[in-house]
């Protein structure tokens, strides 16, 4: 039972708590709040409602009722939390794959590469079919061929979704065993997100460093502004995009993809803080996906007259075009609407490079910087926000603390968003924070690069893109490399699911808070020592609640300069 | 006095109030995630008894267990009106656990002690109160129990 003491650490935020609380408007703090304490047995992964004989718990602490209804122990409650939340991020991934491909088989676009869209749409399809064979060649060989001994190479969402959901409906499966089934369902998303992101670069084109605004400050005054939220289908962005330039309405994001060129979607702000932007007065129509869009929003939305569309629905109009000109023109009359509103905006603007790739990156220089030691590591930061944790303080405190040690830092999705508030995707005030060998590095890539780089937004797959190019590039396989990814502030599944995916391809997880599993030894045991003899890597879940995040990049640069937990490097696959 | 009031009818039988009491009262390391680990169990001092109903111990006026005690383990604070257990002189005869009636104390074969509820009496508000979701139990204060029969 612990209360946040500081909601948040945007200071363009700090007046519209105060006014959320004079107008008694609940906002996510408040909400969590009266929650509060939430239900130990869930938190712990030992509680269950899959069957109606239940709900069910196994006791820590009283010996009457440690196994569930139909015999479910502890160990097989907590794996099941995982794989559950697993099964529902993989789905999130393949649905934004199946809006996307669907959009772009409708011919709306025009692709810029059209044999390799047409291409793609195949592999698409060969992806939900038989688990992608062409896809697969992509990956280096020795990390497919281990999947494939180890038993987890995605063979279509028949062979691995739904049996990967039967396993939670009974059967004697043992834990290391259903750890493989999620490890299996998390592999099927990676592809999915992979082939999103190859989609969305033969689709639109490359991705090239673009300078995006982040922040509050970018809403305008005297225009209308449309703000998208959630992952929306890139072709529905594109055209939202033409007709808003056509009729000058302003378009924004929050946890969006900022990039589907030609057009940029700056972010307003980030996935802790997304019902400030309605607070602003100065948002006149909300196109809302489903994924990141917190329910609350159609609440406080009421309070200032914001108009909000979902983009899906059962009886929706299907064609983006229509779709994307009605919702345009419904901004337009919701601004005149709410004339009388007062638009309070305030002045926090960051500007940011965003949508770097390994194609525009010198990736030998990286790497030799690593091998000459200049650089001590490479920190994937990632993840949206949590309101367990002040918003953003995890995240920039690591950030800060991996930079001045000399460690590459590359975020992608809402990490960069989060980042960009905070000025570290800034390519004028880079460097500044950075350690010698880490800014002489930044320096050689180019006059104009930020001090973290973004490789591309939740919908690219920037960050995937960049480690295989890592193991291609240094002809060596991801474990050996120094290399981990944080999460510290995750929040969705969609997030287990890329953490899961680190793992699998070699690179070492650190995930807060706590996954739902620490109820069980065996699985954390599972997570730890079974993920380091299959993989190399290991999925850390760490329990000290009371950790500091400067404690917390203490610990990761630890285990990047091999001091920590004896990691197999340069040793062959047992 | 002020006393412990149990709702039935809020009770929802979540066991969040064991849990939290396991936790905060009975655990060495007070921490949820390694609470649940500790060897020998934590031993919370509230049973969620049947489906609906949070029993702890009932603070008696006159409390068989005090009765019952050999050698004056089983006290009560004159300040509060609570009932506790003074752990260093606990022999283990579980005397209390035969007299009490609502069988609330735990012979703990770990420690050998008694385990019983003292309501928090050194937290100022007790856990369990704090914790239950949906304000089953809550400290109310009752004119009708007399701080001088102490």
């Amino acid at each position: 039972m612990e209360f946040i003491q500081k909601k948040t650490a945007d200071s363009a935020l700090e007046s519209f708590l105060s006014k959320a609380a004079e107008k008694e408007i609940s906002l996510v703090w408040d909400r969590y709040e009266g929650q509060l304490p939430e239900c130990g047995f869930c938190e712990t992964g030992l509680s269950c409602r899959d069957c109606l004989q239940g709900p069910c718990i196994s006791h820590p602490f009283r010996d009457s009722n440690k196994l569930g209804v139909c015999g479910k122990d502890k160990d097989t409650l907590a794996i099941q939390s995982l794989l559950r939340l697993v099964i529902k991020g993989t789905m999130t991934y393949l649905d934004r794959l199946s809006d996307f491909a669907k959009g772009v088989e409708s011919g709306k676009v025009k692709p810029r590469n059209k044999t390799k869209t047409e291409q793609t749409l195949k592999e698409v399809q060969s992806l939900l079919r038989d688990g992608g064979k062409e896809i697969k060649k992509e990956f280096p060989k020795e990390l497919t061929h281990r999947w494939e001994e180890i038993g987890i190479s995605p063979e279509g969402v028949a062979r691995d979704l739904f049996k990967a959901s039967q396993k939670l409906e009974g059967g004697i499966a043992e834990v290391e065993e259903t750890l493989l089934w999620a490890f299996k369902s998390s592999l099927l998303g990676c592809m999915a997100h992979w082939l999103q992101g190859s989609l969305k670069k033969s689709v639109f084109g490359d991705p090239t460093p673009t300078k995006v605004g982040v922040n509050l400050g970018l809403l305008r005054k005297e225009v209308p502004n449309l703000l998208l939220y959630g992952p929306l289908s890139p072709i529905l962005k594109r055209k939202i995009g033409e007709a808003a330039k056509k009729k000058g309405v302003h378009v924004m994001g929050v946890c969006t993809d900022p990039l589907v060129p030609p057009f940029s979607f700056p972010p307003a702000t980030n996935y802790g803080s997304q019902e400030i932007p309605i607070m602003t007065g100065a948002v006149d129509l909300i196109v809302a996906g489903d994924h990141f869009v917190n329910p609350s929003l159609a609440e406080v939305a009421k309070h200032w007259e914001v108009p909000i569309v979902p983009t899906d629905g059962l009886r929706r109009e299907k064609d983006p075009d229509r779709l994307a000109r009605q919702m345009v023109e419904q901004a337009e009359k919701s601004f005149a609407f709410r004339r009388n509103i007062p638009r309070d905006i305030p002045e926090n603007r960051e500007s940011a490079l965003m949508g770097f790739s390994p194609k525009n990156l010198d990736m030998k220089k990286i790497l030799d910087a690593l091998q000459k030691g200049k650089i001590k590591g490479i920190a994937i930061l990632s993840g949206s926000n949590n309101v367990k944790y002040t918003q953003d303080k995890e995240m920039v405190t690591l950030a800060q603390e991996f930079l001045k040690n000399d460690i590459l830092c590359i975020s992608g999705g809402e990490a960069s968003v989060t980042l960009a508030k905070y000025g570290f995707l800034n390519s004028d005030s880079a460097k500044i924070n950075c350690g010698k060998g880490l800014s002489e590095l930044l320096l050689s890539l180019g006059r104009e690069i930020p001090s973290i780089l973004d490789l591309g937004g939740a919908e690219d797959s920037g960050i995937t893109d960049f480690l295989l190019s890592m193991a291609g590039t240094g002809k060596k396989s991801l474990k050996d490399y120094p290399i981990v990814a944080c999460f510290p502030e995750a929040n969705r599944s969609s997030e287990v699911v890329e953490a899961m995916w680190m793992v699998a391809m070699g690179v070492s997880t650190y995930f807060w808070p706590c996954l739902p599993i620490t109820g069980s030894p065996k699985t954390m045991t599972a997570l730890s020592q079974f993920c380091q003899e299959k993989f190399g890597s290991t999925f850390h879940v760490i329990t000290e609640k009371k950790l500091e995040a400067t404690a917390k990049a203490s610990l990761i640069m630890k285990d990047l300069k091999g001091e920590a937990p004896p990691r197999l490097a340069g040793q062959p696959w047992k | 006095m002020k006393v412990l009031i149990v709702d039935h009818k809020k009770c929802t039988g979540c066991h969040q109030c064991e849990l939290w009491c396991g936790t905060e009262i009975a655990s060495v390391s007070k921490e949820l995630y390694h609470a649940i680990h500790e060897e020998p169990h934590p031993v919370p001092r509230v049973y969620v008894e049947g489906k609906h109903f949070a029993l702890q111990c009932r603070h008696c006026e006159n409390a068989p267990c005090m009765e019952a005690c050999p050698n004056g383990t089983m006290r009560r604070d004159p300040e509060t009106g609570l009932v506790y257990v003074n752990e260093p002189t606990c022999i283990a005869c579980w005397m209390c656990v035969m007299a009490c009636p609502f069988g609330i104390i735990n012979p703990s074969s770990s420690t050998k002690v008694a385990i019983k509820c003292d309501r928090c009496r050194n937290m100022g508000y007790p856990i369990c109160a704090e914790a239950c979701p949906t304000q089953a139990l809550r400290l109310e204060e009752r004119k009708d129990y007399h701080k001088k029969a102490f």
